[in-house]
């Protein structure tokens, strides 16, 4: 009676683990709020000429970079709690979803950084030059010649990272979080887990249709900002 | 009035000014020249403190100071008395030509907007871009974004422009029109201080001719006297060899 393969149930599952979509968005924008905050002060860190200011900056990177982010989430999980108990804060009451974020924001801010970082010092130097030559100050160098130009250099790899962040989420499962790919691990137990396959194409096309969202987002910001700013050509 | 006594710079071993005295007197246009390495560049780029001089003194206008303990404020001080005029143009990308041009006078004077915009308006006039203000500087040639960099130190009004090499990054076609602003704004009578390989543009604008190498004012005179009639072996070896008039 029942197909080895029901394609049909590939669409009757999304809607059911569309309902989970909220918490996953929900993960990453915060995630990628808090990220983006950590990020840009490690980045001013990396960037300042104090060695030791630089290698505590450089050392969380590597650490973080180094190690993978499903272990990253379990050590805050179950050390976030003893090491915040030892200077006497109970936290374990805490929704399972805050360590998540927690884990996220740290492991983005990391690749963050050297996005901005690299996008800072592709500002050609002549834009400082000239921001000083007329009288501005370092603030106002930064935040209106040197940021706005950074931040157009920034936007393709930031897309990227936006979308690496998205697929991460689907790692709260572990701790019992049930996001998308959560909520199709549960459907897909349903009736003695014969459709499992269906469920996790299904999830899958919801991951692919938001990353094509956030990929057209960006390029369609690329393309409205990009063509202004062509490096310099010197004569033509 | 811009007076610089005995700077000196070095750049890790190599030093590059070993004590030069130059004065520019209001209205003057002084043209450097001299081979590359000459520190002529350098020399321009410690007024507006984009280098930092070892030892000397700098005076422009009433501001007095040294170069050692300059302090930030004083730097400041300095930088909005002076503006610069760079061979690559270094115009800002992300705005518009009047944009540029604006940004001194609204970010750093404090110059209410319709004032600036009025004021840059007048000045890419004078260097004949009335019809590119909503231009971005990456849909102009060379020469037009050099004119837009003209302009945006005209706007600021300052005591001396200081010109690096303002065409020698140019088409050889583009190099007339940029000349002919900077006449346009020497017979206006404009401090300026530029460094050059244009030694036409230099006889023909220039009041006072400096001739550096290593670090060292070789000879200075009016245009007449150092084409013409140079004094030293070592302008006569330059000029020989760089024989363009």
């Amino acid at each position: 009676m029942d197909k080895i393969f029901d394609v049909t149930y590939i669409f009757h599952s999304i809607p059911l683990i569309a309902k989970a979509l909220p918490l996953t968005l929900f993960i990453m924008i915060l995630s990628l709020f808090f990220g983006l905050i950590l990020g840009l002060l490690l980045t001013a860190m990396k960037l300042k000429n104090n060695i030791i200011i630089n290698s505590i900056a450089n050392g969380y990177v590597a650490f973080i970079r180094g190690t993978p982010p499903l272990l990253q989430l379990f050590l805050v999980f179950y050390g976030l709690p003893l090491v915040v108990h030892s200077i006497g804060i109970d936290i374990n009451d805490w929704d399972k979803v805050v360590f998540a974020i927690i884990t996220f924001s740290l492991n983005s801010s990391a690749f963050l950084s050297e996005v901005m970082r690299s996008a800072y010092l592709a500002v050609d130097v002549g834009q400082r030059e000239a921001a000083l030559s007329i009288g501005m100050n370092t603030i106002q160098t930064i935040t209106r010649v040197i940021i706005p130009q950074a931040f157009v250099i920034a936007v393709p790899n930031l897309g990227n990272l936006i979308i690496s962040l998205l697929k991460e989420t689907s790692y709260v499962f572990t701790i019992g979080v049930i996001d998308i790919l959560g909520k199709a691990k549960l459907i897909g137990a349903n009736g003695y887990g014969v459709r499992q396959l269906e469920v996790y194409i299904g999830v899958a096309f919801i991951y692919w249709a938001i990353c094509l969202i956030i990929e057209k987002m960006i390029s369609l910001y690329e393309h409205m900002h990009t063509s202004k700013f062509l490096k310099n050509n010197a004569d033509h | 009035m811009i007076e610089i006594k005995d700077i000196h710079k070095k750049f890790g071993k190599n030093e590059v000014l070993k004590g030069i005295n130059l004065k520019v007197n209001k209205g003057e246009v002084v043209v450097i020249l001299g081979p590359s390495g000459s520190g002529k560049t350098t020399l321009l780029r410690c007024i507006n403190f984009l280098e930092k001089a070892d030892q000397g003194e700098l005076s422009i206008g009433d501001t007095n100071i040294t170069f050692k303990n300059a302090t930030k404020k004083e730097i400041l001080q300095i930088r909005r008395q002076t503006a610069m005029v760079f061979q690559s143009y270094n115009l800002f990308h992300h705005k518009t030509v009047i944009e540029n041009v604006m940004e001194g006078l609204t970010t750093v004077r404090k110059v209410p907007k319709k004032d600036a915009e009025e004021i840059s308006k007048k000045m890419l006039h004078k260097v004949g871009l009335s019809d590119k203000y909503n231009y971005y500087p990456a849909q102009l040639s060379g020469g037009q974004q050099q004119r837009v960099g003209i302009a945006r130190a005209l706007a600021l009004n300052p005591e001396v422009i200081l010109f690096d090499e303002p065409t020698s990054a140019l088409d050889p076609e583009l190099v007339g029109e940029v000349l002919s602003v900077m006449k346009k704004i020497a017979t206006e009578g404009m401090t300026m201080v530029v460094v050059t390989h244009e030694m036409l543009f230099a006889k023909d604008i220039a009041s006072r001719v400096i001739f550096m190498e290593g670090g060292v004012i070789v000879e200075e005179g009016t245009p007449d006297e150092i084409f013409n009639n140079p004094k030293e072996e070592r302008t006569k070896e330059f000029l020989k060899r760089t024989a363009s008039f």
